[in-house]
């Protein structure tokens, strides 16, 4: 140690001779300026290292209050991951919804088909039984008519409603675009906490944090509530900016 | 002149899903000839193959983006002419007029609508045949 080094040092040897002789000598004054310089030497060597650690601390702290990122992560990011998640459930819950009601609008549609198939087919089989009277068959064909048209009309409202639930899966996508952002947000976090852990316990050596966004960072799905500055509001705002742009 | 139905389109989307929702909503308006892939390094050799008539992507994917795919099929001689359409969830303005520099013939954000769909799909198809 330093310390130690110092207090070995030659000159310090030699000054405990010479405050030896001077004792011997019985010149109290001599003896008092050498055991004043011993001590200096010591405190000298005390101030040094108490300096040192003040400025490693100092510079520490200053790099921890200067890591905009730390800051921006406290500030912005989290929350903005609490909305984000948030809508992620408000998506999911839209699709869950939107796939339920077009199931439950096509369900007594499918019905609807089934129990008038079984009304007409009675009906035409007793017809190729040659069993009905002219009467009969004039209504069986106006009923027929009827059919077709209900069932054409069915025929189409469940193939909308089969595209509501194929469009709604679309949620599956977008969530996951949002929910890989956090856990990489996350994965930030848990960098930035074992650095303030090694800056905490010992004097870090390792200030390599990752302060710095991917460059290959895309914004992915826009989140209502969350600042999103220079983007478009949906598909009307991309075709009016296409235009302006000759397309 | 009529839209060839039976035109090869190549969809380009790194969630399953995703494809084969635009593979069903195609499949709707009678577009039944499609393949997949999931970015553009899957992508672009199957396009170089000759096959394909149209092309349908993605924009933020892992591996080549759908941006420097559209890059990429603009710069292959072969390739040039061929209408590309995007359909993302990117909707930054420059994002936007970057992928309109570099040639998209339309651009779609998600989440869309079957008829957004058909609509920028018949626009494309005007514009080639006027």
């Amino acid at each position: 140690m330093e310390q130690q080094n110092n207090l070995l040092s030659p000159e310090s040897i030699a000054m405990v001779k010479q405050l030896l002789v001077s004792m011997e000598d019985g010149d109290l004054e001599k003896a008092q300026d050498y055991v004043d310089d011993l001590a200096e030497v010591r405190e000298n060597v005390m101030y040094q290292e108490i300096g040192k650690l003040t400025r490693e601390l100092h510079d520490s702290m200053n790099n921890f209050a200067l890591d905009d990122r730390l800051s921006d992560l406290a500030e912005d990011e989290i929350p903005d991951a609490r909305q984000r998640l948030a809508h992620v459930i408000t998506m999911t819950e839209e699709a869950a919804n939107n796939t339920l009601a077009a199931v439950e609008e096509s369900l007594p549609l499918c019905d609807d088909v089934l129990t008038t198939t079984q009304s007409v087919e009675d009906e035409w089989k007793r017809f190729s039984n040659r069993e009905l009277t002219l009467t009969e068959f004039k209504t069986l064909s106006e009923t027929l008519k009827i059919y077709f048209e209900t069932n054409s009309n069915n025929a189409s409202k469940i193939n909308a409603n089969l595209t509501q639930v194929l469009m709604a899966q679309g949620f599956q996508d977008l969530t996951s675009q949002i929910i890989k952002r956090v856990i990489t947000l996350v994965e930030e976090v848990e960098t930035n906490m074992v650095s303030i852990i090694q800056l905490a316990g010992s004097k870090s050596k390792d200030t390599d944090v990752k302060k710095n966004k991917n460059e290959n960072y895309l914004d992915g799905p826009v989140v209502p509530g969350l600042e999103s500055s220079g983007t478009v509001s949906g598909q009307d705002e991309v075709d009016d900016l296409l235009s302006s742009l000759g397309f | 002149m009529a839209i060839d139905k039976k035109m090869k389109i190549l969809i380009v989307d790194d969630f399953s899903t995703m494809r084969r929702i635009i593979k069903n909503l195609l499949r709707d308006l009678g577009f039944t000839n499609t393949e997949e892939a999931d970015d553009g390094n899957t992508a672009l050799p199957m396009l170089q193959t000759g096959k394909f008539d149209f092309l349908v992507t993605d924009w933020n994917m892992p591996g080549m983006q759908g941006i420097d795919l559209l890059k990429n099929v603009r710069a292959d001689a072969k390739l040039a002419s061929m209408p590309v359409l995007m359909v993302t969830a990117e909707q930054k303005r420059e994002q936007i007029v970057e992928a309109a520099q570099a040639g998209v013939n339309g651009y779609i954000v998600k989440p869309f609508t079957a008829q957004t769909l058909k609509e920028k799909l018949d626009k494309i198809f005007e514009r080639i045949d006027g």
